[in-house]
Protein backbone atom coordinates (compact mmCIF):
# COMPACT_ATOMS: atom_id res chain seq x y z
CA UNK A 1 0.00 0.00 0.00
CA UNK A 2 3.13 2.41 0.94
CA UNK A 3 4.73 1.51 -2.18
CA UNK A 4 1.49 2.26 -4.14
CA UNK A 5 0.85 5.56 -2.62
CA UNK A 6 4.87 6.41 -3.19
CA UNK A 7 4.74 5.31 -6.75
CA UNK A 8 1.42 7.62 -6.99
CA UNK A 9 2.95 10.25 -5.59
CA UNK A 10 6.02 10.04 -7.29
CA UNK A 11 4.46 9.81 -10.79
CA UNK A 12 1.81 12.17 -9.91
CA UNK A 13 2.39 14.56 -13.03
CA UNK A 14 3.03 11.61 -15.80
CA UNK A 15 -0.51 10.24 -14.70
CA UNK A 16 -2.11 13.25 -14.86
CA UNK A 17 -0.78 13.62 -18.09
CA UNK A 18 -1.94 10.35 -18.80
CA UNK A 19 -5.04 10.93 -17.55
CA UNK A 20 -5.41 14.09 -19.30
CA UNK A 21 -4.64 12.77 -23.07
CA UNK A 22 -7.21 9.74 -22.07
CA UNK A 23 -9.72 11.92 -22.26
CA UNK A 24 -8.64 13.79 -25.20
CA UNK A 25 -7.92 10.71 -27.27
CA UNK A 26 -11.84 9.29 -26.06
CA UNK A 27 -13.20 12.66 -27.12
CA UNK A 28 -11.20 12.53 -30.30
CA UNK A 29 -12.37 9.32 -31.38
CA UNK A 30 -15.58 9.04 -29.83
CA UNK A 31 -16.86 11.98 -31.91
CA UNK A 32 -14.59 11.28 -34.88
CA UNK A 33 -17.42 9.65 -36.75
CA UNK A 34 -18.87 13.42 -38.81
CA UNK A 35 -22.94 11.94 -37.48
CA UNK A 36 -21.93 11.70 -34.29
CA UNK A 37 -20.52 15.33 -33.25
CA UNK A 38 -23.19 16.70 -31.84
CA UNK A 39 -21.36 18.31 -29.00
CA UNK A 40 -18.86 19.87 -30.27
CA UNK A 41 -19.72 20.99 -33.98
CA UNK A 42 -20.75 24.62 -34.97
CA UNK A 43 -24.23 24.15 -34.63
CA UNK A 44 -23.81 24.03 -31.44
CA UNK A 45 -25.71 27.61 -30.28
CA UNK A 46 -23.76 29.34 -28.20
CA UNK A 47 -20.53 28.68 -30.71
CA UNK A 48 -22.24 29.46 -33.52
CA UNK A 49 -23.49 32.59 -31.87
CA UNK A 50 -19.98 33.97 -31.56
CA UNK A 51 -19.20 32.77 -34.63
CA UNK A 52 -21.41 34.71 -36.29
CA UNK A 53 -20.28 37.86 -34.49
CA UNK A 54 -17.28 37.16 -35.93
CA UNK A 55 -18.50 36.38 -39.45
CA UNK A 56 -20.15 39.78 -39.02
CA UNK A 57 -16.82 41.50 -38.16
CA UNK A 58 -15.12 39.98 -41.02
CA UNK A 59 -17.81 40.86 -43.63
CA UNK A 60 -17.25 44.53 -42.79
CA UNK A 61 -13.63 44.63 -44.53
CA UNK A 62 -15.16 42.57 -47.43
CA UNK A 63 -17.68 44.58 -48.14
CA UNK A 64 -16.09 46.28 -51.45
CA UNK A 65 -15.36 43.36 -52.93
CA UNK A 66 -18.97 41.78 -52.28
CA UNK A 67 -20.40 44.54 -53.57
CA UNK A 68 -18.23 43.93 -56.91
CA UNK A 69 -19.16 40.21 -57.14
CA UNK A 70 -22.95 41.15 -56.33
CA UNK A 71 -22.94 43.70 -59.24
CA UNK A 72 -20.99 41.16 -61.59
CA UNK A 73 -24.04 37.86 -60.22
CA UNK A 74 -26.56 40.75 -61.28
CA UNK A 75 -25.25 41.72 -64.74
CA UNK A 76 -25.04 38.15 -65.82
CA UNK A 77 -28.87 37.44 -64.48
CA UNK A 78 -29.74 40.27 -66.39
CA UNK A 79 -28.18 38.96 -69.86
CA UNK A 80 -29.91 35.72 -68.73
CA UNK A 81 -33.36 37.13 -68.47
CA UNK A 82 -32.56 38.94 -71.28
CA UNK A 83 -31.66 35.93 -73.20
CA UNK A 84 -34.40 33.13 -71.78
CA UNK A 85 -37.14 36.10 -72.63
CA UNK A 86 -35.72 36.38 -75.93
CA UNK A 87 -35.81 32.95 -76.35
CA UNK A 88 -39.39 32.25 -74.64
CA UNK A 89 -41.05 34.93 -77.35
CA UNK A 90 -39.08 32.39 -80.04
CA UNK A 91 -40.72 29.93 -78.82
CA UNK A 92 -44.26 31.66 -78.54
CA UNK A 93 -44.18 32.24 -82.10
CA UNK A 94 -42.81 29.08 -83.27
CA UNK A 95 -45.71 26.98 -81.21
CA UNK A 96 -48.29 30.00 -81.32
CA UNK A 97 -48.78 29.49 -77.53
CA UNK A 98 -47.06 30.24 -74.57
CA UNK A 99 -48.47 27.95 -72.19
CA UNK A 100 -46.52 24.86 -72.33
CA UNK A 101 -42.63 26.75 -71.15
CA UNK A 102 -43.97 28.05 -67.85
CA UNK A 103 -45.96 25.11 -67.00
CA UNK A 104 -42.70 23.11 -67.46
CA UNK A 105 -40.42 25.35 -65.58
CA UNK A 106 -43.37 25.83 -62.76
CA UNK A 107 -43.03 22.04 -62.59
CA UNK A 108 -39.78 21.62 -62.11
CA UNK A 109 -38.41 24.39 -59.84
CA UNK A 110 -36.12 24.73 -56.93
CA UNK A 111 -37.74 27.06 -54.75
CA UNK A 112 -34.22 29.60 -53.68
CA UNK A 113 -33.68 30.08 -50.00
CA UNK A 114 -31.08 32.82 -49.83
CA UNK A 115 -28.37 31.98 -46.85
CA UNK A 116 -25.12 33.75 -45.05
CA UNK A 117 -22.24 31.55 -43.97
CA UNK A 118 -21.13 32.42 -40.54
CA UNK A 119 -18.81 29.69 -40.08
CA UNK A 120 -16.28 27.76 -43.01
CA UNK A 121 -13.47 25.29 -42.65
CA UNK A 122 -11.43 24.66 -45.28
CA UNK A 123 -8.08 23.21 -43.74
CA UNK A 124 -9.74 20.06 -42.11
CA UNK A 125 -10.14 16.63 -43.61
CA UNK A 126 -13.81 16.89 -42.06
CA UNK A 127 -15.02 20.39 -43.61
CA UNK A 128 -18.16 22.07 -42.97
CA UNK A 129 -20.04 25.20 -43.32
CA UNK A 130 -22.36 26.88 -41.01
CA UNK A 131 -25.54 28.94 -42.50
CA UNK A 132 -27.25 31.27 -40.51
CA UNK A 133 -30.69 29.71 -41.66
CA UNK A 134 -32.38 27.03 -40.10
CA UNK A 135 -36.08 25.32 -40.08
CA UNK A 136 -37.25 28.15 -39.15
CA UNK A 137 -36.47 29.49 -43.00
CA UNK A 138 -37.93 26.27 -44.57
CA UNK A 139 -34.21 24.44 -44.95
CA UNK A 140 -34.38 20.52 -44.57
CA UNK A 141 -31.29 18.47 -44.21
CA UNK A 142 -30.42 17.06 -47.70
CA UNK A 143 -31.19 20.55 -49.67
CA UNK A 144 -28.29 21.33 -52.04
CA UNK A 145 -26.42 24.63 -51.53
CA UNK A 146 -25.41 26.13 -54.56
CA UNK A 147 -23.42 29.60 -54.93
CA UNK A 148 -24.35 31.89 -58.00
CA UNK A 149 -23.99 29.21 -60.97
CA UNK A 150 -21.69 26.88 -58.88
CA UNK A 151 -22.35 23.92 -56.40
CA UNK A 152 -21.40 24.08 -52.61
CA UNK A 153 -22.27 21.03 -50.83
CA UNK A 154 -25.84 19.22 -49.27
CA UNK A 155 -27.03 20.35 -45.79
CA UNK A 156 -26.78 17.93 -42.94
CA UNK A 157 -28.14 18.83 -40.35
CA UNK A 158 -30.51 21.66 -39.36
CA UNK A 159 -32.09 22.88 -35.70
CA UNK A 160 -34.48 26.28 -35.44
CA UNK A 161 -31.64 28.65 -36.82
CA UNK A 162 -29.10 27.35 -38.00
CA UNK A 163 -27.44 24.58 -40.50
CA UNK A 164 -24.28 22.44 -40.84
CA UNK A 165 -23.69 21.58 -44.72
CA UNK A 166 -21.37 19.34 -45.51
CA UNK A 167 -18.92 20.60 -48.58
CA UNK A 168 -17.45 19.24 -51.72
CA UNK A 169 -14.13 19.31 -49.68
CA UNK A 170 -15.09 16.87 -47.27
CA UNK A 171 -13.67 13.38 -47.57
CA UNK A 172 -17.25 11.47 -47.50
CA UNK A 173 -18.92 13.13 -49.45
CA UNK A 174 -19.53 12.42 -53.41
CA UNK A 175 -21.70 14.38 -56.08
CA UNK A 176 -22.87 13.03 -59.13
CA UNK A 177 -20.78 14.64 -62.00
CA UNK A 178 -20.77 14.86 -66.24
CA UNK A 179 -18.20 15.93 -68.34
CA UNK A 180 -20.37 18.47 -70.62
CA UNK A 181 -18.90 17.86 -74.14
CA UNK A 182 -19.84 14.38 -73.63
CA UNK A 183 -22.54 13.77 -71.29
CA UNK A 184 -20.27 10.80 -69.55
CA UNK A 185 -20.72 10.53 -66.07
CA UNK A 186 -19.05 10.24 -62.65
CA UNK A 187 -18.70 11.36 -59.18
CA UNK A 188 -16.02 13.77 -57.37
CA UNK A 189 -14.73 12.88 -54.37
CA UNK A 190 -12.03 14.94 -52.06
CA UNK A 191 -8.47 13.35 -51.01
CA UNK A 192 -8.13 15.83 -47.97
CA UNK A 193 -5.54 17.96 -49.53
CA UNK A 194 -6.36 21.16 -51.27
CA UNK A 195 -9.07 23.00 -51.09
CA UNK A 196 -9.12 24.36 -54.37
CA UNK A 197 -9.09 20.87 -55.96
CA UNK A 198 -11.26 17.51 -56.08
CA UNK A 199 -10.97 14.13 -57.95
CA UNK A 200 -13.45 13.10 -60.62
CA UNK A 201 -13.59 9.34 -60.50
CA UNK A 202 -15.24 6.83 -62.56
CA UNK A 203 -14.46 8.21 -66.13
CA UNK A 204 -13.47 4.96 -67.94
CA UNK A 205 -10.36 5.11 -70.62
CA UNK A 206 -12.58 4.90 -73.65
CA UNK A 207 -13.99 7.98 -72.88
CA UNK A 208 -12.20 11.42 -74.05
CA UNK A 209 -11.58 14.20 -71.81
CA UNK A 210 -9.02 16.85 -72.01
CA UNK A 211 -7.25 19.33 -69.55
CA UNK A 212 -9.64 22.58 -69.91
CA UNK A 213 -13.16 20.54 -69.76
CA UNK A 214 -16.27 21.56 -68.16
CA UNK A 215 -17.41 19.38 -65.34
CA UNK A 216 -21.41 19.88 -64.20
CA UNK A 217 -23.77 18.25 -61.86
CA UNK A 218 -25.70 15.37 -63.79
CA UNK A 219 -28.69 15.86 -62.81
CA UNK A 220 -29.03 12.04 -61.38
CA UNK A 221 -30.22 13.32 -57.66
CA UNK A 222 -33.15 16.07 -57.02
CA UNK A 223 -30.33 17.32 -54.87
CA UNK A 224 -29.46 19.51 -57.62
CA UNK A 225 -30.61 20.07 -61.10
CA UNK A 226 -28.87 19.33 -64.06
CA UNK A 227 -25.93 21.40 -65.71
CA UNK A 228 -24.86 23.34 -62.18
CA UNK A 229 -20.85 24.25 -62.32
CA UNK A 230 -18.57 21.91 -60.29
CA UNK A 231 -14.92 22.72 -61.96
CA UNK A 232 -12.58 22.29 -64.61
CA UNK A 233 -10.82 19.41 -65.53
CA UNK A 234 -7.42 20.72 -64.30
CA UNK A 235 -5.09 17.17 -64.31
CA UNK A 236 -5.87 14.29 -66.64
CA UNK A 237 -3.90 11.36 -66.33
CA UNK A 238 -4.23 7.90 -67.52
CA UNK A 239 -1.63 5.17 -66.72
CA UNK A 240 -1.17 2.55 -68.88
CA UNK A 241 -3.35 -0.49 -67.10
CA UNK A 242 -5.45 1.92 -65.69
CA UNK A 243 -9.32 1.67 -66.73
CA UNK A 244 -9.71 4.97 -65.15
CA UNK A 245 -8.32 7.85 -65.60
CA UNK A 246 -7.26 10.35 -62.93
CA UNK A 247 -8.51 13.47 -63.16
CA UNK A 248 -8.13 17.03 -60.53
CA UNK A 249 -10.89 19.10 -61.20
CA UNK A 250 -10.08 23.13 -60.36
CA UNK A 251 -13.56 24.17 -58.35
CA UNK A 252 -15.34 26.97 -59.41
CA UNK A 253 -16.12 27.58 -56.03
CA UNK A 254 -13.44 29.36 -54.15
CA UNK A 255 -14.91 28.18 -50.60
CA UNK A 256 -11.96 30.51 -49.03
CA UNK A 257 -14.27 33.66 -49.78
CA UNK A 258 -16.95 32.52 -49.95
CA UNK A 259 -19.88 34.51 -47.58
CA UNK A 260 -23.66 34.41 -49.46
CA UNK A 261 -25.09 31.18 -50.73
CA UNK A 262 -28.22 30.24 -51.76
CA UNK A 263 -30.12 26.78 -51.02
CA UNK A 264 -32.33 24.94 -52.93
CA UNK A 265 -35.66 23.52 -52.53
CA UNK A 266 -36.34 21.28 -54.53
CA UNK A 267 -40.73 21.26 -54.26
CA UNK A 268 -40.67 18.36 -56.72
CA UNK A 269 -38.64 15.79 -54.25
CA UNK A 270 -40.99 14.46 -52.19
CA UNK A 271 -42.77 13.35 -55.40
CA UNK A 272 -39.54 12.05 -56.75
CA UNK A 273 -38.32 10.32 -53.20
CA UNK A 274 -41.83 8.56 -53.36
CA UNK A 275 -41.38 6.85 -56.62
CA UNK A 276 -37.90 5.51 -55.63
CA UNK A 277 -39.57 4.06 -52.58
CA UNK A 278 -42.64 2.37 -54.16
CA UNK B 1 -3.21 38.91 -8.27
CA UNK B 2 -2.41 41.18 -11.05
CA UNK B 3 0.12 38.97 -12.37
CA UNK B 4 -2.43 35.84 -12.40
CA UNK B 5 -4.88 38.60 -14.21
CA UNK B 6 -2.41 39.22 -16.74
CA UNK B 7 -2.59 35.94 -17.84
CA UNK B 8 -5.95 35.10 -17.61
CA UNK B 9 -6.91 38.26 -19.83
CA UNK B 10 -3.96 37.27 -22.48
CA UNK B 11 -4.97 33.68 -22.96
CA UNK B 12 -9.07 34.74 -22.93
CA UNK B 13 -7.55 37.93 -25.90
CA UNK B 14 -5.65 35.07 -27.34
CA UNK B 15 -8.41 32.42 -27.99
CA UNK B 16 -11.24 35.12 -29.14
CA UNK B 17 -8.48 36.25 -31.85
CA UNK B 18 -7.58 32.71 -33.01
CA UNK B 19 -11.43 31.47 -32.75
CA UNK B 20 -12.41 34.96 -34.32
CA UNK B 21 -9.71 36.52 -36.45
CA UNK B 22 -7.19 33.78 -37.77
CA UNK B 23 -9.63 30.97 -38.17
CA UNK B 24 -11.12 33.11 -40.93
CA UNK B 25 -8.48 33.97 -42.47
CA UNK B 26 -7.56 31.61 -45.15
CA UNK B 27 -3.79 31.39 -45.31
CA UNK B 28 -3.41 30.34 -48.81
CA UNK B 29 -4.90 26.96 -47.94
CA UNK B 30 -1.43 25.78 -47.05
CA UNK B 31 -0.97 27.20 -43.46
CA UNK B 32 -2.52 27.64 -40.68
CA UNK B 33 -0.98 29.16 -37.66
CA UNK B 34 -2.44 28.35 -33.78
CA UNK B 35 -1.83 31.53 -32.00
CA UNK B 36 -3.49 31.11 -29.04
CA UNK B 37 -1.11 28.90 -27.37
CA UNK B 38 1.43 31.87 -27.20
CA UNK B 39 -0.55 32.20 -23.69
CA UNK B 40 0.30 29.09 -22.61
CA UNK B 41 4.50 29.52 -23.77
CA UNK B 42 4.46 32.57 -21.50
CA UNK B 43 2.62 31.13 -18.29
CA UNK B 44 4.86 31.96 -15.06
CA UNK B 45 7.58 29.14 -14.51
CA UNK B 46 7.17 28.75 -11.17
CA UNK B 47 3.53 27.58 -11.87
CA UNK B 48 3.30 23.59 -10.19
CA UNK B 49 2.89 21.16 -12.77
CA UNK B 50 -0.11 19.63 -12.16
CA UNK B 51 -1.73 23.42 -12.78
CA UNK B 52 -0.21 24.19 -15.55
CA UNK B 53 -1.69 21.20 -17.07
CA UNK B 54 -5.29 21.72 -15.88
CA UNK B 55 -4.76 24.90 -18.03
CA UNK B 56 -3.86 23.77 -20.74
CA UNK B 57 -6.47 21.13 -20.87
CA UNK B 58 -8.85 23.79 -20.83
CA UNK B 59 -7.63 25.93 -23.15
CA UNK B 60 -7.44 23.16 -25.63
CA UNK B 61 -10.95 22.13 -24.53
CA UNK B 62 -12.31 25.91 -25.38
CA UNK B 63 -10.75 25.74 -28.87
CA UNK B 64 -11.83 22.10 -29.57
CA UNK B 65 -15.44 23.51 -29.13
CA UNK B 66 -14.36 26.89 -31.35
CA UNK B 67 -13.26 24.41 -33.92
CA UNK B 68 -15.55 21.45 -34.11
CA UNK B 69 -12.60 19.58 -33.23
CA UNK B 70 -13.62 17.37 -30.26
CA UNK B 71 -10.11 16.88 -28.23
CA UNK B 72 -7.25 17.52 -30.66
CA UNK B 73 -6.29 20.91 -29.65
CA UNK B 74 -6.88 19.25 -25.92
CA UNK B 75 -4.17 16.66 -26.83
CA UNK B 76 -2.09 18.79 -28.19
CA UNK B 77 -2.06 21.13 -25.44
CA UNK B 78 -1.97 18.84 -22.45
CA UNK B 79 1.28 17.55 -24.32
CA UNK B 80 2.92 20.88 -24.13
CA UNK B 81 1.84 21.47 -21.06
CA UNK B 82 3.77 18.49 -19.66
CA UNK B 83 6.89 19.39 -21.91
CA UNK B 84 7.44 22.77 -21.05
CA UNK B 85 8.27 22.41 -16.99
CA UNK B 86 11.08 19.70 -18.38
CA UNK B 87 12.34 21.66 -21.27
CA UNK B 88 12.67 24.87 -18.02
CA UNK B 89 14.53 22.60 -16.11
CA UNK B 90 17.26 21.75 -18.55
CA UNK B 91 17.32 25.19 -20.07
CA UNK B 92 16.68 27.87 -17.65
CA UNK B 93 19.06 27.77 -13.83
CA UNK B 94 16.65 27.38 -10.70
CA UNK B 95 17.75 31.26 -9.76
CA UNK B 96 16.68 32.81 -12.75
CA UNK B 97 12.80 31.04 -13.04
CA UNK B 98 10.96 34.13 -12.11
CA UNK B 99 7.23 34.12 -11.63
CA UNK B 100 6.16 36.81 -13.30
CA UNK B 101 5.76 35.27 -17.09
CA UNK B 102 8.48 33.48 -20.12
CA UNK B 103 9.47 35.89 -22.37
CA UNK B 104 13.17 36.62 -23.63
CA UNK B 105 13.82 39.38 -21.09
CA UNK B 106 12.57 37.62 -17.95
CA UNK B 107 15.10 34.37 -18.97
CA UNK B 108 17.12 35.43 -21.51
CA UNK B 109 16.76 35.03 -25.31
CA UNK B 110 17.90 31.38 -26.52
CA UNK B 111 15.96 29.50 -23.51
CA UNK B 112 12.77 31.30 -24.56
CA UNK B 113 13.16 30.98 -27.59
CA UNK B 114 14.05 27.45 -27.70
CA UNK B 115 11.69 26.55 -25.20
CA UNK B 116 8.79 28.54 -27.40
CA UNK B 117 9.89 27.09 -30.83
CA UNK B 118 9.89 23.37 -29.71
CA UNK B 119 6.19 23.53 -27.63
CA UNK B 120 5.16 25.35 -31.20
CA UNK B 121 6.25 22.38 -33.23
CA UNK B 122 5.37 19.95 -31.14
CA UNK B 123 1.60 21.64 -31.02
CA UNK B 124 1.44 21.85 -34.51
CA UNK B 125 2.33 18.43 -35.50
CA UNK B 126 -0.11 17.17 -32.88
CA UNK B 127 -2.89 18.98 -34.02
CA UNK B 128 -2.30 18.75 -37.98
CA UNK B 129 -1.71 14.61 -37.53
CA UNK B 130 -4.61 14.16 -34.72
CA UNK B 131 -7.20 16.22 -37.23
CA UNK B 132 -5.95 13.91 -40.43
CA UNK B 133 -5.83 10.83 -38.56
CA UNK B 134 -3.26 9.52 -40.84
CA UNK B 135 0.29 10.07 -41.96
CA UNK B 136 -0.97 9.78 -45.81
CA UNK B 137 0.03 12.61 -47.87
CA UNK B 138 3.31 12.78 -45.95
CA UNK B 139 5.02 15.50 -47.63
CA UNK B 140 1.93 18.11 -47.36
CA UNK B 141 1.79 17.50 -43.96
CA UNK B 142 5.24 18.29 -43.30
CA UNK B 143 5.08 20.99 -45.38
CA UNK B 144 1.83 22.26 -43.71
CA UNK B 145 3.47 21.77 -40.46
CA UNK B 146 6.61 23.83 -40.51
CA UNK B 147 4.77 26.75 -42.38
CA UNK B 148 2.28 27.12 -39.81
CA UNK B 149 4.32 26.75 -37.02
CA UNK B 150 7.11 29.14 -38.83
CA UNK B 151 4.34 31.99 -38.86
CA UNK B 152 3.29 31.42 -35.09
CA UNK B 153 6.97 31.54 -34.14
CA UNK B 154 7.22 34.96 -35.73
CA UNK B 155 3.96 36.27 -34.67
CA UNK B 156 5.83 34.82 -30.72
CA UNK B 157 8.75 36.88 -31.29
CA UNK B 158 7.02 39.51 -32.40
CA UNK B 159 4.52 39.55 -29.46
CA UNK B 160 7.56 38.95 -27.07
CA UNK B 161 8.98 42.45 -28.04
CA UNK B 162 6.42 44.18 -26.39
CA UNK B 163 6.95 42.35 -23.03
CA UNK B 164 9.05 43.74 -20.44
Amino acid sequence: MRNLLDFIVRYSHLLLFLLLEAVAIWLITHYQSYSQATLFTSANQMVAGINEAGANTANYFQLSRQNEQLNEQICQLQTEVQQLRNRLEQYAEDSGWQDSIPYHYAHLGYRIIPAKVIDITTHQEHNFLTLNKGKRDGIKSGMGVICGESIVGVVSKVNEHFALVVPLIHTSINISARIKKNGEIGFTHWNGMQSHYVQLMEIGRHTSIEEGDTIITSGMTSTFPEGMMIGIADKVRLDDGDNYYDIRLRLSTDFGKLNYVQVLDNTMRNEIDSLHDE
Amino acid sequence: MNNVLRHIVRIVLLILLQGLFVNNLHWLGVFHPYIYIIGLVMLPMTLPRWAEMLVGAAVGLIMDAICSTAGVHMAACVAISYVRPLLVGRLVQESQRIATQTCTNTIGAWQCLTTAAIMIVLHHSLVLVLEHWSLAHGWWLLMNIILSSLVTFVLFFLYDRTQQ
